[in-house]
């Protein structure tokens, strides 16, 4: 659906909250806590579709909001947004999909972020003091952007700003919370991957374990990729997904969620070692080699050839 | 007709090694050598059992036992337990099938969830029964065809249970032709 | 969209119903082909489609008063009828806008929403209600929200929750069932609540269709037909009432089986929720007695082919044991073997 940018406000540097607001007469529909939205960026050279997770209330169809990095390797879609978006701008956005919900049955949230994973958190925010939930949110950063972040946070006990490694001691935030609590984690891979396994140690089940991911479709060494029944080959530049370059290169290779999270995108394997960075293959998938999520992984070897 | 997909399916119980504390809750007296299996180095494993506590269990080896008077008694234990446990925390069930889903729902009402609580089945394989007319639960129902003990309709036990009830769904066998009742099978002696 | 909606119907007692003849023209018949087998057959829902009962996102028809009524008289006997676990509220309300935003479009002679923020104003003219509320606060509305807004449309509704990659029955209106129990369902698990349903399951059919919804997106509802038969045009064929309904089944002869047999057949439709991220079920149900069937030529023929050679598991599990032959044999006169269309619509403009 069509959105018109309504307003840009600079929060930092290198941060931007985005404000859209619908196009034509017809409201947005209400949105859920934890959802994004796939922004269509354009480009002078092509088209960027980044999802992003609304910052705004859920409920809200009157806007949208965005907070959106400048992301130093950027492939451009950030980048762009950050110099040529301007006010009264239209953008074709996407309908909110949710792959990071509230768990609805839990007693007490227990949020966990760092740097720009927040943004999910603020529209949980705003769900869990809505219905008076019991939370804690953690949110770690760099020193120099504590003023940002603590302006984005609310002014209350349940949300702790951490500036650095010493004051959020994990281990025991981790053991000291009872059965009906549960974990939500995102943020950089090596932050939710900590956070994890350290759950994981002390016993937390991994049911109780929610990871939105973030930055997992950034760019890396470029590859080849063929298809075996096709017989197309399709260089995958360093700056685009995987899922991008086949798209770009015409094949209508399936995909939803472009975030690693829905498993609509797996392709089976049949040579070449993938570079998994989803969230939906199971480990003995991912060991496997056998399937590949082609809107965030790539490859590990400079060729790959997917039976598609 | 194969069996019905609304029926659970029992693992034998294992420790779960990532757990930091264990508690084993079964409707029997004892809780039997083989039931469950765990690495010899846990000693943290408690067990609560219904009746008196008996040989089966070596107590030093596995930890603490104890024996409630009645399931009733154990489930309020239960709760209060559950209440103030921390994360990390794993409970595992045997015994008859109302029994584990009974303490399911004290489980889930605390918070446990999948990967934090086991269940298999033990003991007598009777059945609760939900009458559908009347919603009574009749207990311990051996047979296919049982008189509910509230309304006096006579019920077929079909094979479709309810986690959330821990019972089977009983509905009258001769709603159609009153009268025409089938001979109750004896299923579970 | 113009209805004569009829005053006054009976779905139970002396069953004072008929189907107009533009009832029987519109109505959702189920059957694309001359077998019938189990099948995901989902496919998107639009407004459009094979007949006129597809043009509204809720359809609503002249039966709309009779069985609002019967709904209300089912709802005294057995409040069960409809619950919702307490995590799903949102999702009450949820279910409250796209219902009351759907009657609004697809009927504005009938039904009218107007909204001053979170002050909302309801009309709805057929049954007299004039209601201001704010949305959100469930003091405001005099039954909670799911029950309020669901005693205005015909058809039954569930409420699943996603979670843990699955979807879980948390909450539901259920009075115009074919034979499943909402309290003994209630809180059940995508395959546990299909359990009864012989055949499917080794088909893989709960897996492939479970794996679909869990990715229903916004703003692309799906839908599917289901079908099955019942003695007399009763809506409320619940097991609970059983004892009622039950014996009727033993009642039907060659002479009555026009009359009183009836194809039941559910116009299902699944929704994406937008605040819960939940998915509202509907199950909209048709009555039609045979001897109005059959009134359509193609209906006629179709039925007694699918009839005559349905799996008999399939016919075990829909209750027809008692009553498949006289119902094949009603039916025969009115096949001549001709080559029928593919497709469900009726190939008739007029009876």
């Amino acid at each position: 659906m069509k959105a018109r940018i309504a307003d840009i406000q600079s929060l930092g540097p290198a941060i931007k909250r985005l404000v859209l607001a619908p196009s034509g007469a017809e409201l947005f529909p209400a949105a859920s806590a934890g959802a994004n939205i796939l922004l269509e960026i354009p480009g002078p050279e092509r088209v960027w579709k980044n999802a992003y997770s609304l910052v705004s209330a859920p409920g809200e169809r009157n806007r949208y909001e965005i907070i959106v990095r400048r992301v130093r390797q950027s492939r451009g879609g950030s980048a762009w947004l950050h110099d040529h978006a301007v006010i009264g701008q239209e953008l074709e956005i996407g309908v909110p999909a949710n792959f990071f919900p509230i768990a609805k049955a839990a007693k007490k949230h227990l949020l966990l972020s760092a740097g720009i994973g927040i943004t999910p958190f603020l529209s949980y925010l705003a769900a869990l003091q809505a219905a008076k939930a019991a939370f804690e949110l953690h949110h770690c950063c760099r020193g120099e952007e504590a003023g940002l972040f603590r302006d984005l946070l609310p002014q209350s006990a349940q949300a702790v700003l951490h500036t650095s490694r010493n004051t959020l001691d994990l281990v025991k935030l981790l053991s000291v919370q009872k059965l009906h609590t549960h974990l939500y984690v995102c943020g950089p891979e090596a932050f939710m991957d900590l956070v994890v396994a350290t759950a994981l140690r002390l016993g937390w089940p991994r049911a109780k374990i929610h990871e939105e991911s973030f930055g997992g479709a950034t760019g890396g060494a470029p590859f080849i990729v063929k298809l075996a029944r096709s017989g197309i080959a399709v260089q995958v530049r360093a700056d685009e997904t995987l899922l991008e370059a086949l798209q770009n290169a015409g094949v209508d290779a399936p995909c939803l969620c472009r975030g690693g999270a829905c498993g609509v995108c797996e392709l089976p394997v049949l040579e070449g070692v993938p570079e998994h960075h989803d969230h939906f293959l199971s480990e003995q998938k991912r060991a496997g080699n056998t399937s590949i999520m082609t809107c965030v992984s790539r490859a590990k070897t400079p060729e790959l050839v997917l039976d598609f | 007709m194969g069996i019905n997909k609304s029926r659970p399916i029992y693992e034998k119980l294992r420790i779960d090694p990532k757990g930091r504390a264990h508690l084993i809750v079964t409707d029997l007296a004892s809780v039997p050598e083989d039931a469950i299996e765990a690495d010899p180095a846990f000693s943290n494993i408690e067990s609560w059992v219904v009746g008196i506590g008996a040989p089966g269990i070596a107590a030093e080896a596995r930890g603490n036992l104890r024996a409630f008077r009645a399931v009733a008694d154990l489930r309020s234990h239960l709760s209060h337990r559950l209440a103030r446990e921390t994360m990390g925390f794993r409970l595992y069930a045997l015994g008859s099938e109302a029994f584990l889903w009974d303490v399911m729902t004290l489980g889930r009402e605390a918070g446990l969830g999948e990967g934090e609580i086991f269940l298999n089945q033990a003991g007598t394989l009777r059945r609760r029964v939900y009458c559908t007319h009347c919603k009574t639960m009749n207990e311990n129902v051996a047979t296919h065809i049982v008189v509910c003990q509230a309304c006096g309709a006579t019920l077929f036990v079909r094979d479709h249970f309810s986690r959330r009830l821990a019972a089977f769904m009983g509905v009258k066998v001769d709603a159609e032709v009153p009268g025409e009742v089938p001979a109750p099978e004896v299923l579970y002696p | 969209m113009h209805i004569r909606l009829k005053p006054s119907e009976t779905f139970r007692g002396e069953f004072l119903v008929r189907n107009s003849d533009e009832a029987i023209l519109r109505f959702p018949f189920p059957f694309p082909e001359d077998a019938y087998m189990y099948g995901v057959n989902i496919e998107p829902h639009r407004r459009g489609g094979p007949s006129a009962a597809y043009d509204a996102v809720f359809d609503l028809d002249e039966h709309y008063i009779g069985e609002c009524e019967d709904r209300a008289l089912t709802l005294i006997d057995d409040p069960a009828r409809c619950q919702v676990l307490p995590h799903m509220l949102a999702a009450e309300w949820d279910v409250v806008e796209l219902l009351m935003e759907s009657l609004a479009t697809d009927y504005p002679e009938l039904f009218q929403l107007s909204k001053n923020g979170d002050d909302w104003r309801w009309v709805n003219q057929p049954l007299g209600i004039d209601q201001c509320f704010t949305f959100g606060n469930p003091e405001t509305l005099p039954y909670p929200p799911f029950e309020y807004i669901t005693r205005q449309v015909q058809g039954d509704f569930t409420i699943q929750d996603q979670r843990d990659g699955n979807l879980f029955m948390d909450g539901g209106m259920v009075t115009s069932q074919a034979d499943w129990s909402l309290n003994f369902d209630l809180g059940m698990s995508f395959h546990e609540w299909h359990g009864p349903v012989p055949l499917a399951h080794e088909l893989g059919v709960f897996d492939r269709a479970l794996q679909y919804l869990l990715r229903l997106q916004l703003g692309k509802p799906v839908r599917r037909l289901n079908w099955t038969l019942t003695v007399n045009p009763r809506l409320d064929t619940s097991p609970e009432n059983y004892p009622l309904w039950g014996p009727d089944k033993a009642t039907i002869t060659p002479e009555n089986v026009g009359e009183k047999m009836c194809l039941r057949v559910e116009l299902q439709t699944l929704t994406r929720l937008p605040r819960s991220n939940a998915i509202l079920f509907g199950i909209r149900g048709y009555l039609i007695r045979l001897n109005e069937l059959v009134r359509v030529k193609k209906f006629a023929k179709r039925m007694h082919r699918v009839l005559r050679d349905l799996h008999p598991e399939i016919a075990e599990y829909k209750g027809m044991p008692r009553y498949r032959q006289i119902i094949v044999d009603y039916l025969a006169p009115f096949d001549d073997g001709a080559v029928l269309s593919s497709g469900t619509a009726p190939d008739q403009a007029s009876l």
